[in-house]
């Protein structure tokens, strides 16, 4: 007996968000960190906000923590991105 | 004047999903499994005619949106439900249970994408209120949470794969589980309306007792607990809180939708000093706290740090505490069903039918 069975899955792809323009360089610029807040973020984003200060001339790290680790970013945060020139979104487990 | 033409519901009706043809029952199996659309079980072929059946009888047009997922923006139509629904076992008459859940799921409350993708591994615990648990011969007695009858078999399981299927909640994709529990397979109850002198679930949470109601939760696995010893409904009852507290000792303090089932050999000592699910709820959520520097005594003395004499309820208000009769008939048996997340994601509950859209009547 042969059977005509129907696709089980959304077929659709989700609609893509698109990459920001990339930076030609970190010199002077700001950016943003995003947190999720959890314990493995703190010392990953605390290291990460050196390295681009001292490494990449970075001229300054705005952090912002996620009121809900396991929802979208804050209204007010996602606000806040406009103000950046590029931004870190990290998940931290 | 033009004749107004009206289609018969077989001309509406047009599924739109690609098919796949294959030679036999093993040849559909192993189709769905290497694709990644299973469980690990076999699977129900999703055939046309029994796709169609779903949502005639629920009278939906498979196109019919049940919602956007507002993290991804993924559209959830009723064919891509009822071909899910299909596959799980169901029968056309589950499968307005299954949209009904998943309207449930989708309120932003619920936190349907956190819920689904987070290490935490919880599954949708699916409680079953109103005459439709009787039609659809759902059972709430003997092994209430685990395969106590097809019904909430098939319905528990469509869950899960529409959730596979249509969110990518797989192993390993969005679903990032640790753990994860058993009930992912299959997590669905019916209350034991019948022999309980208690308000159902649903009327508990507002919806009218003669309507069928579906109420989710983003549930951690049941812990069971047995007190046979007494028949003080305060010592049965300091039980169930004794094992809630452990919970926001070995797992989370976020406090919120606790569920706790209660079969009939406990109820009745409850039932006969006249206790109702308020004055249960009032009482847990009394004795269902702990203090942060509890901590310290299971290894997590790190996060105590200067706030040792806060205060942590399970429930935020006695109103989020779920109480549900089920069960079988002998057993000082009960189970705790803890949240995912505390107040994170919000037990939802949806009269079977209602629209959750729809304008409110102009008065």
């Amino acid at each position: 007996m042969t059977f005509r069975v129907l696709d089980p899955t959304a077929e659709k792809a989700p609609p893509a968000g698109k990459a920001a323009p990339r930076l030609a360089s970190l010199e002077g610029k700001t950016i943003g960190f995003i947190s999720n807040g959890k314990e493995g973020t703190k010392g990953f984003f605390r290291h990460l906000d050196r390295m681009l200060r001292e490494e990449h001339g970075v001229a300054k790290v705005v952090s912002r923590t996620k009121s809900n680790y396991s929802a979208p970013a804050d209204a007010g945060i996602v606000a806040e991105i406009k103000s950046w020139d590029a931004v870190v979104s990290g998940i931290g487990d | 004047m033009a004749e107004t033409a009206i289609l018969a519901v077989e001309e509406i009706v047009q599924l739109a999903s690609r098919t796949y043809d294959a030679n036999d029952i093993s040849a559909v199996q192993e189709l769905y499994h290497s694709s990644g659309w299973t469980d690990g079980l076999p699977i129900v072929p999703p055939t046309a005619e029994a796709v169609e059946a779903c949502l005639e009888w629920a009278m939906m047009p498979p196109d019919q949106l049940i919602g956007i997922e507002p993290v991804r923006g993924l559209a959830i139509t009723a064919e891509k439900l009822a071909i899910n629904a299909v596959m799980a076992g169901c029968l056309p008459m589950h499968f307005p249970v299954v949209l009904t859940a998943w309207t449930a799921m989708m309120q932003d409350e619920f936190l349907m994408h956190g819920a689904t993708a987070s290490t935490g591994g919880c599954a949708v615990l699916v409680v079953l209120n109103g005459p439709i648990r009787l039609e659809l011969g759902a059972s709430g007695t003997f092994n209430a949470l685990g395969n106590s009858d097809r019904a909430t078999a098939v319905i528990g399981r469509a869950i899960r794969l529409c959730l596979i299927n249509l969110m990518d909640v797989r192993p390993g994709v969005i679903d990032r589980s640790t753990l994860g529990h058993p009930g992912k397979f299959s997590f669905c109850l019916a209350e034991d309306e019948e022999d309980s002198a208690w308000l159902p679930l649903h009327e508990q949470r507002g919806i009218e007792r003669a309507a069928s109601a579906v109420t989710v939760m983003a549930a951690g696995a049941p812990r069971q607990i047995m007190n046979e010893w007494t028949t003080r409904p305060e010592e049965i009852l300091e039980t169930f809180a004794a094992e809630m507290r452990a919970n926001l000792r070995h797992y989370s303090i976020y406090p919120g939708n606790y569920a706790i089932i209660i079969p009939k050999q406990l109820r009745e000592h409850l039932q006969a000093a006249g206790w109702t699910k308020t004055d249960i709820a009032a009482f847990i959520h009394e004795r269902a706290r702990i203090h942060r520097r509890e901590w310290a005594e299971v290894g997590k003395g790190a996060v105590v740090r200067d706030r040792g004499d806060s205060v942590y309820p399970a429930m935020e208000r006695p109103d989020q505490l779920l109480v549900i009769a089920a069960g079988g008939p002998a057993g000082g048996f009960g189970a705790i069903v803890p949240p995912w997340l505390g107040h994170k994601s919000r037990a939802v509950t949806l009269a079977v039918g209602a629209c959750v859209d729809c304008e409110p009547p102009k008065k």
